[in-house]
């Protein structure tokens, strides 16, 4: 695999490019951070902002959060998953294909800084990374942590970090990708209705209802989110557990069958929640239907929005 | 007033002392992922960096409960509201830091002030004693030292405890301070210079401070009309986790849960990212995009806050937004381009 360094080089090359040939009046994509272990997006229109854009382990924000309603052309640096995610964006009339400009970036995971954080208590003001590590610097010592012992949960399980769906691959694509199993799924199965009540209750306990995680989500584009809505209000404004749980069940279930697990809501939520695991549920409950992925490619049409005279649907009378 | 010293084997029976009759307060966890608890003097550490998210919720809780009413006509009083009454029990803080005590000394003269008094804030905010922990090695998220402060920082404390090299410093800081002390039997000592020494080697670790000063002489109209606040606006999501987590973000949304026997009013945070905040009944919302949102929490902290505090500024610099925001929008660089006369192009 090309080094972070390369793919820093390519990814300002084709943003120039992209830029030049009228591609695109704008490109999204990543610029470093101002602490440690951290990137900002970043919205380049000049060839001298493209020198800002970089690639890094820290790249987890979803970029595609940003298109939907956006003017004009666009150009966004994308992973696997984020491609997915504007293949859906697009699919739901979010965004028009025409105006858009997709710059895929093989992927090889992102860092969760909670794993890093638990292997690495001492303070450091200072890191470096390569594709494959994390080097810490603090005052009297120098940590080099592994990458893959601290990937996101999501990454571990990613079965499509190539951006196949993009206009250009500033890389080659990642080889060796398994398909999923939803194994991190199985144990949650084996347990009662009750029990799987109280997991998601201790799961939530924490929730601050910010919305963080569905601010960073690309799918949550409503105008006005149920959450929101006060004529009527359908949802209780307090931290009461059944509002928060309501919230979440809700969330995961409108997003079934276009979740991408790109983690970008378990990335944004400050109390570390899992997220993700409302949507996974529902993502594999989409392949056992309907043997469906979302954002594979331009053409396949999201389940939950076609009808079938075939459909099973014995539900519908 | 002189200071006192607590050997550390001594720190359980100071602990028990001042919390005799009152409920321990200090924090409890893991590294950053600790918050202020109910404990006892056997768990309390002096371990940690600082709560994760602000202790703000000692005195204003996320959902706090403020009257209560009932609908049934053959019970006394239907539709009256009930005070729920303040659940304020008489406590004593250990190891806030100076960066939080600052700020919840900002929010507390928002809630208590010559205008009005906040009964519920009230109650709870003045019966904590607080006990500071000073940050001998400030961390890397923090810049008090930027924002007005210091790891030494007094503000809102009644006591500050420090970690001095006979054991546990403590410099009374209030009367209500000194008599906590003074009750707790302990011995005096003259630590003055070595606080003063202290104090200069962490505010030099935290390295040159950026200068926000100028941000107090620019003329308001000035600030406010810097087109850029658009680009800062590009980046937020506004997630408001930057508020949540805030020691002196005090805004909340009143709200009628019912039923159809009765009901409460309670409050709730609430945050001026979200378009929600300022939407009118008519559906016009005068802060209408992202842009005029976040100029909001960059003006009432660093403009608006400081010209009606005596120029404390609504932000103590404890870097909690900045670890958490999720696009690492980063309240260090927006005070410098505030400052800055001319802003450049966002870097
Ligand atoms: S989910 Fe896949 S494509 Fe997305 S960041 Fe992780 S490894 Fe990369
Ligand atoms: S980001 Fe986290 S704390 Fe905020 S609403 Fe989502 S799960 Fe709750
Ligand atoms: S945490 Fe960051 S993204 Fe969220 S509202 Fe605050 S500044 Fe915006
Ligand atoms: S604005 Fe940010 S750094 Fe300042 S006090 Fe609030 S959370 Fe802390």
């Amino acid at each position: 695999m090309p080094s972070l360094e390369e793919t820093t080089q390519k990814i300002r090359e084709t943003a120039k490019k992209a830029l030049a040939d009228g591609k695109a009046e704008v490109v999204i994509g990543y610029k470093k951070g101002t602490y440690p272990l951290s990137t900002a997006p970043f919205f380049a229109r000049t060839p001298e902002d493209c020198d800002q854009l970089i690639w890094s382990n820290f790249a987890r924000i979803n970029l595609a959060n940003y298109l939907p309603g956006r003017p004009g052309k666009v150009a966004v640096v994308a992973k696997g998953c984020d491609a997915r995610s504007i293949v859906g964006q697009v699919a739901e009339n979010q965004f028009h294909k025409d105006n858009l400009y997709v710059i895929g970036v093989p992927c090889t995971g992102m860092v969760d800084n909670n794993l890093i954080a638990a292997k690495e208590q001492r303070p450091y003001r200072d890191y470096s990374e390569t594709l494959d590590t994390i080097t810490l610097k603090g005052a009297d010592f120098s940590t080099e942590i592994k990458k893959e012992e601290v990937l996101r949960r999501n990454c571990r399980t990613c079965a499509n970090r190539t951006p196949k769906t993009a206009d250009e691959l500033v890389g080659p694509e990642v080889p060796g990708a398994q398909a999923d199993d939803f194994a991190d799924l199985k144990e949650l199965h084996s347990k009662s209705p009750e029990e799987r009540m109280e997991y998601f209750k201790d799961l939530i306990k924490d929730c601050l209802r910010c919305y963080a995680c569905r601010n960073a989500c690309p799918l949550c584009y409503c105008p006005v989110c149920f959450v929101d809505e006060t004529r009527p209000q359908w949802l209780g404004k307090s931290t009461d557990p059944m509002d928060t749980l309501t919230f979440h069940l809700l969330r995961g279930l409108h997003c079934a069958g276009r979740c991408t697990s790109c983690g970008a809501c378990e990335t944004a939520c400050p109390v570390n929640i899992k997220v993700r695991e409302f949507n996974r549920i529902t993502e594999e409950t989409v392949m056992d239907e309907w043997g469906y992925e979302a954002g594979l490619s331009w053409e396949q049409k999201p389940p939950l929005t076609v009808f079938q005279p075939d459909d099973e649907a014995s539900f519908i009378k | 007033m002189p200071e006192y010293i607590v050997e550390e084997n001594a720190l359980k029976d100071f602990l028990q002392s001042i919390s005799k009759g009152r409920v321990l307060l200090s924090p409890q966890g893991v590294g950053d992922k600790c918050q202020i608890t109910e404990t006892t003097p056997d768990k309390v550490t002096l371990n940690f960096t600082n709560t994760h998210i602000s202790p703000k919720t000692l005195f204003f809780p996320q959902t706090e409960w403020l009257m209560s009413f009932q609908k049934d006509h053959s019970k006394p009083h239907p539709y009256v509201y009930q005070d729920l009454g303040d659940k304020a029990k008489s406590a004593v803080v250990f190891g806030i830091r100076p960066c939080d005590a600052k700020g919840l000394s900002v929010s507390n003269k928002v809630f208590q002030n010559d205008r009005f008094t906040d009964p519920y804030w009230k109650g709870k905010y003045e019966s904590v004693i607080k006990v500071g922990l000073a940050c001998k090695d400030p961390f890397p998220q923090c810049f008090c030292v930027a924002m007005g402060g210091s790891p030494y920082g007094a503000t809102g404390l009644d006591v500050l405890a420090f970690p001095s090299e006979k054991g546990l410093g403590l410099k009374p800081i209030t009367d209500e301070g000194a008599k906590l002390l003074a009750e707790a039997n302990l011995k005096e000592a003259d630590l003055s210079s070595e606080l003063k020494s202290q104090e200069e080697a962490a505010i030099k670790a935290q390295g040159i401070p950026d200068d926000y000063s100028p941000i107090d002489h620019r003329g308001l109209l000035n600030l406010f009309q810097d087109p850029q606040w658009q680009s800062i606006a590009e980046n937020c999501l506004n997630c408001g986790v930057c508020t949540f987590i805030c020691p002196t973000c005090h805004c909340f949304d009143i709200q009628d849960e019912e039923n159809s026997e009765g009901g409460v009013r309670m409050r709730n945070w609430d945050t001026c990212m979200s378009w929600l905040f300022t939407v009118h009944g008519t559906g016009h919302n005068p802060r209408p995009s992202k842009t005029e949102r976040v100029r909001q929490r960059f003006m009432h902290k660093l403009k608006y806050i400081p010209m009606k505090q005596n120029g404390d500024r609504g932000c103590t610099g404890c870097g909690r937004c900045v670890v958490l925001c999720p696009v690492n929008i980063d309240i260090r660089s927006v005070a410098l381009r505030m400052s800055t006369l001319n802003m450049q192009k966002q870097a």
